[in-house]
């Protein structure tokens, strides 16, 4: 009795959320943009693993199908939809008839970016999975590979990741310009250079190329290798790592030598991307998607309407 | 003590502002020092000129903007971008409404229900209800897109009842209405003043003689009148007649200046060929119509029409807008 009168009541309180998000995602679906992203991506899957069907094994195959949401021309998609929702007049005065409700503004915020974070990751996932599993379960004239569940399942989760922080990304410059060409320009002119900007601070490890690159190495990693790596040292390594990539990025920033100098990590020696490191490539892209979204939020919250 | 506090509570205005000001970029003072009272259960024309900062007002009161400086409260309560709790009983009207096209009235309708977290039980009928009322139940199955601008504030005017407020907001409820639209919301809003607390914020005066019982006068961002209506057409009491006049200028002006010799009359021309007839307290207005409706008559001048009263409001408003400008730097 008591349990439900609780759930009743996160029902009432959550309200205003589900049903912004329900709609959001309903507007978004009705979209052009979204449909004719969706028809695109499926085109150009099928056209990828056509072309390729009898010469790459399946870990290059499916690298190079994830490649367009990493790089190009997914990624142009993908912030121009972070970048719409609280930015443009029209936006601001379909927002002014949800904010003169009784809705604050980080419940229209959140559930805004959460209709666009599913939205995203859906239509990825819709047109990626089947093209994964027809790539790997048919029988091709390549040699056999040795791809795993573990494999795909993480490299899907590293691309879903980098696309919820693109469109984070999006969301805070849409948020803090109010103008969304001109966030789309800013992002592009930011996120096409992102390789050299992530190098200057040692960060090459989370440029969507070196992403892309490392794609084929996870997919064959199996859980097991991950497992026992992870109990030996792995885990201290990869906060070892993280620790020295963060204090080298704020150094960078703050003009200061950092104590100890960055190594480049192994990953880039002998262009193996064995060092490819889950924990790292999740917090490297976990905290700044936190960041943004708190960062738009309180810009949001802050500005007047 | 319940007595006291209910006394409390039914004393305590729908709206107060102390000091309430707003400044765009440092640069646009849109509202400026504005202390406000609205009683409850009151309708409340909010008047000005375009510019005059009534729109900036009532998104101030909703939070949708910070203020600069000073502080508004609604029921008590104070305003700002996260008070639920305010926004919870306030209905909002903006001018020229922008709804989300793809939907159909009875979605749009249900999904603002649902921000209010209306239960379904409360939320189906109620929809129902409003698109009775507002005259809405032959279009519920198009798409908001394809209503007209008469079509489109009458779904405004349903959403902003949708929660039941006690307080409405409503922003030029009746601008771009053809005759009968304007009379259906006019009516309405006389219908809701019984029960609940109406902001009409307008500039067409005759929209507010009809429906309000107090106003204010808003002025390049400043409060220059706040009263009932009885107190802002006794402003006008002694401006009681125009006459208008037929003949030479030169005439007129002759004529004005005879009047103005006259005990307790004053007049001047008004727009070339008006006279504007202002009668001071204590003189009798039949008496002093007829000293210089003879001084008409001795003239070369031919009467053509006396107005006394029609228009008291857009007099009275005029004449603040008047003084507020005379007033230059002591404003």
């Amino acid at each position: 009795m008591g349990s439900t009168a609780k759930t009743s009541r996160l029902g009432t309180r959550m309200m205003p959320y589900v049903a912004i998000l329900q709609h959001d995602l309903r507007t978004l679906w009705s979209s052009r943009l979204v449909r004719l992203w969706l028809v695109a991506a499926g085109l150009l899957t099928l056209m990828l693993v056509g072309a390729n069907w009898s010469q790459f094994q399946d870990a290059p195959l499916i690298a190079s199908l994830l490649f367009p949401y990493l790089v190009f021309p997914w990624f142009f998609v993908v912030v121009v939809l972070g970048v719409s929702p609280v930015s443009g007049s029209r936006a601001e005065a379909l927002a002014d008839g949800i904010l003169s409700r009784p809705v604050s503004r980080c419940e229209y915020l959140l559930a805004t970016w959460s209709a666009r974070v599913v939205l995203v990751l859906s239509v990825y996932l819709v047109v990626i999975v089947p093209a994964i599993a027809l790539v790997a379960l048919a029988k091709r004239p390549v040699p056999k590979d040795t791809v795993t569940i573990y494999g795909i399942v993480t490299a899907l989760g590293v691309v879903g990741l980098v696309l919820t922080f693109l469109v984070s990304l999006g969301f805070l410059v849409g948020t803090l310009l109010r103008k969304p060409l001109l966030a789309v320009v800013v992002l592009i002119f930011v996120w096409y250079p992102i390789s050299l900007i992530l190098s200057v601070f040692s960060l090459e490890e989370f440029s969507p190329i070196s992403l892309s690159r490392a794609m084929s190495t996870q997919l064959r990693q199996s859980w097991l290798q991950a497992d026992v790596d992870s109990k030996i040292s792995a885990n201290a390594q990869d906060m070892d790592a993280f620790t020295r990539q963060m204090s080298n990025f704020f150094s960078v920033l703050s003009g200061v030598p950092s104590k100890a100098k960055a190594s480049k990590p192994d990953f880039f020696e002998g262009e193996k991307f064995d060092d490819f490191s889950l924990v790292r490539v999740t917090l490297g892209y976990g905290l700044p998607t936190l960041v943004t979204v708190i960062l738009a939020t309180l810009c949001f919250y802050w500005r007047d309407l | 003590m319940w007595l006291i506090v209910g006394e409390e509570y039914r004393m305590e205005p729908a709206i107060r502002t102390e000091h309430l000001t707003k400044i765009y970029g440092q640069q646009l003072i849109a509202v400026n020092d504005m202390n406000l009272e609205v009683p409850r259960d009151s309708v409340f024309g909010l008047l000005g000129p375009n510019g005059a900062g009534k729109t900036t007002t009532l998104r101030l009161l909703l939070g949708l903007q910070r203020p600069t400086a000073g502080r508004a409260e609604v029921f008590g309560k104070p305003c700002g971008p996260n008070t639920v709790g305010v926004r919870s009983q306030i209905g909002y009207l903006p001018t020229n409404p922008k709804f989300p096209g793809n939907l159909r009235p009875i979605e749009y309708l249900d999904l603002l229900g649902k921000l209010s977290r209306l239960p379904r039980q409360v939320r189906k009928p109620r929809i129902s209800a409003l698109l009775r009322a507002v005259g809405l139940l032959g279009a519920t199955d198009q798409r908001i897109q394809t209503f007209s601008t008469g079509m489109c504030t009458r779904l405004g005017i349903a959403a902003s009842l949708v929660a039941d407020p006690a307080l409405l907001l409503w922003d030029e409820p009746t601008a771009g209405l053809d005759p009968s639209a304007r009379r259906f919301t006019l009516d309405l809003i006389r219908e809701l003043g019984k029960t609940k607390t109406v902001v009409v914020a307008t500039h067409i005066l005759s929209d507010t003689d009809q429906i309000c019982d107090h106003v204010g006068v808003m002025h390049e961002g400043r409060m220059i009148f706040t009263g009932s209506m009885q107190d802002m057409k006794r402003r006008l009491s002694r401006d009681d007649f125009t006459l208008e006049l037929q003949g030479a200028a030169e005439d007129i002006k002759a004529l004005a200046q005879q009047a103005t010799n006259l005990e307790g009359i004053d007049a001047w021309v008004r727009a070339g060929r008006a006279l504007l007839v202002r009668i001071a307290d204590g003189r009798s207005r039949s008496g002093a119509l007829g000293d210089v409706l003879k001084l008409i008559d001795a003239s070369n001048l031919s009467l053509q029409a006396i107005h006394s009263g029609q228009n008291a409001t857009e007099n009275a408003y005029l004449q603040l807008l008047q003084e507020d400008e005379a007033h230059g730097f002591h404003r």
